[in-house]
């Protein structure tokens, strides 16, 4: 069981002395970060602000050293085989990209996604149907948001890749990995998972998953913004070819030729962000301290309470399944011909209380639904029971007034 | 409509808050958006309105759910009121710049720029001792019918014609007569003065202007420019007057003869019958080409009537 108290005191934004402690509710867009996370961050900035792998001094040695412990920590985090499997990327969205524009796709190559996929699992794929002439085709899901393997074995025929969303930002619902991946590789496809919402909340097995590729960002997960990752299985991170070249890719170069270095630091162009990355490690190595049926657990408690709560607001549409244990810590909700701007920008006014409004970065969904936007609750392991209670309570002065 | 008052509004306080000034810039981008008929930006459109029914609904529900039922209507209202109150914040200066009071020409009630109303002052004629503010009576002040070919004359071809109806012991003629020499100065303009003795016992220097216009014309501008620049006090005192005579080298003997004659005291209570005609109520009252001001105005009052700046 989760001790609140003592984890809402590493967050220094919640232990404000003076002016209002915010009832932080928009995690799935951004965690708040633990002291931890930032002290480490400064450390690097205070203490040894160097570069990595290609300086041969003792500060250049120090980042080196923790850059690599950062990728040991998330790989292990993840289960991964091989810490070279973890390529940094400053977020999923980079990770998706990176993905799509190195997998050597041709015109006519099939891709499925869900309909209710990110615009960065969404648009690159779209841009490489106008560039390239690839196939996207997207599979419906059930009424209720679940995913519907009838249909993705339906369309598997044929198709390239699979590329899908692991837990949904619109509504939380968790996709069935294993079986889309089973599918997907008995019919030779290769599946690339977009882990942004999941990774900070359920454990992550990629061997267990059996995902070819899975991308995620630090700053969902109590890490730095720019920061995030792509994991991929070595042999087939072996047959992608670099999307971004330059400076730390090559072992070396000619005026006429080139050699890349080995993976992963053929994807990881530029100098990095080595105080991202080590914050990023940092953050995982804080999460690793929990158990994350804990997590679900306090998730749940509170996405009931709040569910029940809603439920009792006749206006109130809540997207994506009923029950809240389908949900992750997502309550994204709507009120007919009404714009939901205004609760988010009253709550915040009201109480403080942080949630987001709009359309989440999924516009495809709502346009398809003709829903204008929504405003959506995400929960984290510092929320408590008393601010899910406060957020009811001015909730439902605002519906007071309507 | 709630974003072009949100413009006004966010304009207004933008000049002394960068927050407001961001809001400012939002609400201008929505405008545009409206007169290039585009939707205007939801955002801030709703931003603005759940600023408002937050601060709203911790006070009162009721009040606030109004205010929401109603936001059109209310910011149309909150509009029209702008408005009035901007062309009324106009209207005002522009009174104020052309006749030195918010409320137009001669008129006293409140007006931020004079908070004191210094330039509708006047001394009030009747029992010679009200000094200050004094509210306009209906009487319209005009110079038709009016006799002035008694009364000294300066720049008798001139264009434009300034008529001051002053009197040498009120605080408020004193003050707004060097603008007016100033005025005639530059302008050129056809000048008649007129004494008239609203405060105190003044009248013997009424009879003295006189004479000594009668018999020294072109000494007399000097006499009554010294008459309104001297201690009011020593001017006041009869016993002075021959001493002052005597400075401008006038012969005193002639000039009191010329007092003391009746035919001297009718003439000058004649043209007083004359200058009531006028239904002049308080020094100073000064006409320019036909229209009177009241009361010492700030010397860009007299220069724009003179050069029609005055559009009402």
């Amino acid at each position: 069981m989760l001790n609140i108290e003592k984890i809402r005191a590493d967050f220094n934004i919640l232990n404000k002395k003076n002016g209002s402690v915010p009832i932080y509710f928009d995690s799935a867009c951004m965690s708040l970060k633990p002291n931890q996370v930032i002290n480490a961050i400064n450390d690097y900035y205070l203490n040894y602000p160097a570069c990595a792998g290609r300086s041969s001094h003792k500060l250049g040695d120090t980042v080196t050293k923790k850059v690599k412990e950062a990728r040991e920590l998330i790989a292990k985090f993840i289960n991964a085989e091989d810490e070279n499997e973890i390529i940094f990327t400053r977020n999923t969205t980079e990770g998706a990209n990176l993905f799509a524009n190195s997998i050597g796709l041709k015109k006519g190559d099939i891709v499925l996604i869900s309909d209710k996929e990110h615009n960065s699992n969404l648009v690159p794929w779209l841009l490489l149907r106008d560039k390239l002439g690839i196939v996207v085709k997207i599979i419906p899901s059930n009424e209720d948001g679940s995913f519907n393997l009838n249909n993705l074995s339906q369309m598997i025929s044929g198709a390239k890749i699979v590329s899908i969303v692991h837990t949904s930002n619109l509504d939380g619902a968790t996709n069935p990995i294993k079986e889309i991946v089973e599918i997907a590789h008995k019919n030779n496809a290769l599946v690339f998972l977009d882990a942004a919402q999941s990774i900070a909340h359920k454990k992550i097995d990629v061997k267990d998953l059996d995902v070819d590729f899975l991308a995620f960002s630090g700053h969902k997960m109590l890490g730095p913004t720019g920061t995030g990752v792509l994991y991929g299985k070595y042999k087939l991170l072996e047959k992608l070819e670099p999307f971004i070249v330059g400076g730390d890719t090559v072992l070396y170069s000619t005026y006429t030729s080139y050699k890349f270095l080995p993976i992963p630091e053929k994807f990881e162009a530029g100098l990095q962000d080595y105080a991202g990355i080590i914050g990023l490690g940092e953050a995982v190595k804080y999460l690793s301290q929990f158990d994350f049926k804990d997590i679900k657990e306090h998730e749940l408690k509170l996405n009931t309470y709040i569910t029940e709560e809603l439920g009792k607001i006749k206006q109130i549409k809540i997207i994506g399944p009923k029950d809240p244990k389908d949900r992750s810590g997502i309550i994204n909700f709507y009120i007919d011909d009404t714009d939901m701007h205004k609760f988010a920008i009253m709550l915040d006014e009201m109480a403080n209380i942080s949630i987001r409004s709009g359309q989440h970065c999924v516009n495809s969904w709502f346009d398809s639904k003709k829903i204008f936007n929504s405003a959506r609750v995400s929960l984290y392991l510092y929320n408590t029971m008393k601010e899910a209670e406060i957020f009811i309570n001015n909730l439902n002065k605002i519906i007071k007034i309507l | 409509m709630p974003c072009i008052l949100a413009l006004i509004i966010f304009g207004i306080l933008g000049i002394f808050s960068a927050t407001h000034r961001a809001l400012a810039k939002e609400a201008f981008d929505c405008v545009f958006r409206r007169i290039t008929f585009r939707p205007c930006n939801t955002d801030f459109q709703e931003k603005i309105k759940g600023k408002i029914l937050s601060k709203l609904i911790i006070r009162s529900t009721f009040l606030a759910k109004m205010v929401n039922k109603h936001y059109e209507i209310l910011s149309w209202i909150f509009f029209i009121l702008m408005m009035g109150s901007a062309i009324w914040v106009f209207r005002g200066g522009y009174n104020f710049y052309v006749y030195g009071s918010c409320n137009g020409l001669n008129q006293s009630g409140f007006c931020a720029f004079d908070p004191s109303g210094e330039n509708n002052k006047v001394t009030a004629l009747g029992d010679g001792t009200t000094c200050g503010i004094t509210q306009q009576t209906e009487a319209s002040l005009t110079l038709k019918n009016v006799d002035l070919s008694g009364f000294p004359v300066k720049n008798a071809d001139g264009k434009d014609k300034v008529v001051f109806i002053g009197c040498y012991a009120c605080d408020y003629s004193r003050k707004a007569y060097p603008d007016i020499l100033k005025l005639i100065e530059n302008k050129n303009a056809n000048y008649v003065f007129a004494h008239y003795p609203a405060k105190g016992d003044t009248t013997f220097l009424s009879d003295a202007g006189y004479c000594v216009d009668k018999m020294y014309k072109d000494k007399y501008w000097d006499f009554n420019n010294y008459l309104f620049s001297t201690d009011k006090n020593y001017i006041l005192d009869k016993s002075n007057l021959d001493k002052i005579l005597e400075n401008f080298n006038f012969d005193v003997k002639k000039i009191n003869e010329c007092i003391n004659n009746p035919e001297t005291k009718t003439i000058v209570e004649n043209q007083v019958k004359e200058l009531n005609k006028t239904n002049v109520y308080g020094t100073p009252t000064i006409f320019i080409n036909g229209k009177a001001f009241v009361g010492p105005k700030p010397y860009r009052v007299y220069r724009s009537a003179i050069n029609k700046f005055i559009f009402f």
